[in-house]
């Protein structure tokens, strides 16, 4: 399903931070695609929360495997995404999170309509 | 409004700031990928010495004759296993987990250079390597899939330690093991994908079912190998059908580009496992077809699997981003194609098996070209002036 910052879903993540940078934040991590099931992170719900300082980011996302092997290349996409949109000199980290565990129903409910739930 | 998870326990967080490969990692790639290169390599040359494809020019050296010889445990253990093992490798993130496919590649390397033992000794010990692995993902997540990769995983070793017990030398009784070992694998993955879906009632039952037949089916062939291959032959058939309703290919094919390939390279794999549990089927009752039970299986699934994943996984295991084209359906029409020739068009005409053999070979070299020019696309879009990121 492809994922563009017009369609992009309304954040179901937790998000602490600036406002005015909300709505960027979310497009970005839209853009990221889980290629093992070609949606969106944010529509998977992999995405826990992120939060933005003046001078950090933390986002925090999870895999739906244990066994995923596209882990690191999601994390690098996520870092390609979010450096184009935060402002020069914040730091990012990642942290990849397995509690709580994923399940469907953190899914986007336009991941579940194509999924024909 | 769907739920969102707010409580989260730092001690299960991992930070990574942008993944950079260690200076072990440095080395350690060029390497792991020159293993499974080679196993792959050497398994195509040997398969096409059987099937009759090549008889001259590179049959009288000695490792070709090997490679003949060895030409199932190079494509399973070998290219398979330490391809896989490479996968779980990346994905647990521990440096001794690359201790298994660097241990069945290097096996492959003996193999070819003669020293039957040592590779069989040396694919058991992969393979003990490998279930360890899969435990540590099932400790990491307890869940249908992660458990059946833990089956697959045993099935790898059941596989090579009977092809130990036989000096290496005889691949006939670790056959179903070593077949097993992919298509529970596979199986696993596309399970852990159903749970984006709804998930009918009857789903897991079905596959629990699926996997005991195979399973019985293995361990009886030595002993019964009419019951044995029907139960082998019935639960490859129940598989391909259970996947083709279960998966959720049947939704990503309406999604355009890779995803859309992807979805294709699986549920065409699904219909060879069909044939090719129906050629298992038939073998057990003494009708002909093991060229079709065998390369059914591991060239219409499990090859067609691997190119449809390749995309995916060589960009996350070997750091080689690609560049998605349509060229892509060349060597996939190509598999197919040549399969259907082989396999269809090969009954009673010998000629024709070995030309779709050697079509068969190319469908692959084909795939590794694709790759290649793909992964050069990929570079090029992305040093292109204007452009700042990947394409």
């Amino acid at each position: 399903m492809p994922a563009s910052p017009e369609t992009a879903a309304p954040a179901a993540f937790a998000y602490e931070g600036p406002a005015e940078l909300r709505d960027a934040v979310t497009a970005a991590l839209t853009r990221v695609v889980d290629p093992e099931v070609a949606m969106s992170i944010v529509d998977v719900g992999l995405v826990y929360g992120v939060t933005l300082t003046a001078d950090s980011a933390t986002v925090r996302v999870t895999m739906t495997s244990a066994a995923c092997p596209v882990a690191d290349l999601i994390v690098d996409d996520i870092h390609d995404e979010l450096e184009r949109v935060l402002p020069a000199g914040c730091e990012l980290e990642v942290e990849l999170c397995w509690e709580p565990p994923w399940t469907p129903a953190m899914m986007s409910a336009r991941a579940r309509r194509f999924m024909q739930w | 409004m769907r739920p969102v998870p707010h409580t989260l326990a730092p001690a299960h967080a991992v930070t990574r700031r942008r993944p950079s490969p260690s200076p072990l990692a440095r080395l350690g790639t060029p390497l792991l990928a020159l293993l499974v290169g080679g196993s792959l390599a050497a398994a195509v040359v040997g398969g096409l010495l059987r099937a009759g494809a090549v008889t001259t020019g590179l049959g009288d050296r000695a490792v070709v004759g090997h490679a003949a010889l060895a030409h199932a445990a190079l494509m399973l253990p070998g290219f398979l296993g330490t391809a896989i093992a490479i996968e779980r490798a990346v994905a647990i993130r521990r440096r001794w987990a690359f201790a298994t496919p660097l241990a069945s590649g290097l096996a492959g390397v003996c193999l070819l250079a003669g020293a039957a033992t040592t590779g069989a000794a040396l694919f058991v010990l992969a393979a003990l390597a490998f279930v360890v692995v899969n435990a540590v993902v099932v400790a990491r997540q307890r869940a249908a899939h992660t458990m059946l990769l833990l089956v697959g995983a045993l099935a790898l070793l059941a596989g090579s330690s009977l092809f130990a017990a036989g000096g290496g030398l005889a691949a006939a009784s670790a056959l179903p093991w070593w077949f097993a070992f992919p298509v529970l694998t596979i199986a696993a993955e596309r399970l852990e994908m159903t749970r984006l879906a709804r998930r009918h009632p009857a789903s897991l039952p079905t596959l629990a079912a699926c996997v005991a037949a195979l399973g019985i089916g293995a361990a009886l062939g030595p002993f019964a190998p009419v019951a044995g291959g029907a139960a082998y032959g019935l639960a490859l058939m129940a598989l391909a059908a259970w996947l083709g309703v279960f998966d959720i290919a049947r939704r990503t094919v309406r999604a355009p580009g890779l995803p859309r390939y992807m979805a294709l390279c699986l549920l065409a794999g699904y219909a060879w496992l069909g044939v090719a549990g129906l050629a298992w089927f038939g073998m057990a009752f003494g009708c002909p077809g093991r060229d079709m039970a065998l390369h059914a299986l591991g060239l219409g699934f499990i090859v067609s699997m691997v190119m449809g994943h390749a995309p995916v996984i060589l960009p996350a295991v070997a750091h080689v981003k690609l560049h998605f084209s349509g060229w892509f359906y060349l060597p996939l029409t190509l598999l197919h194609g040549s399969l259907a020739w082989r396999l269809f068009g090969g009954i009673g005409r010998p000629e024709w098996r070995s030309a779709g053999a050697a079509l068969n070979a190319m469908a692959i070299a084909v795939f590794a070209a694709t790759a290649a020019a793909a992964a050069l696309a990929w570079r090029r879009r992305a040093s292109a002036p204007g452009r700042d990121a990947a394409p």
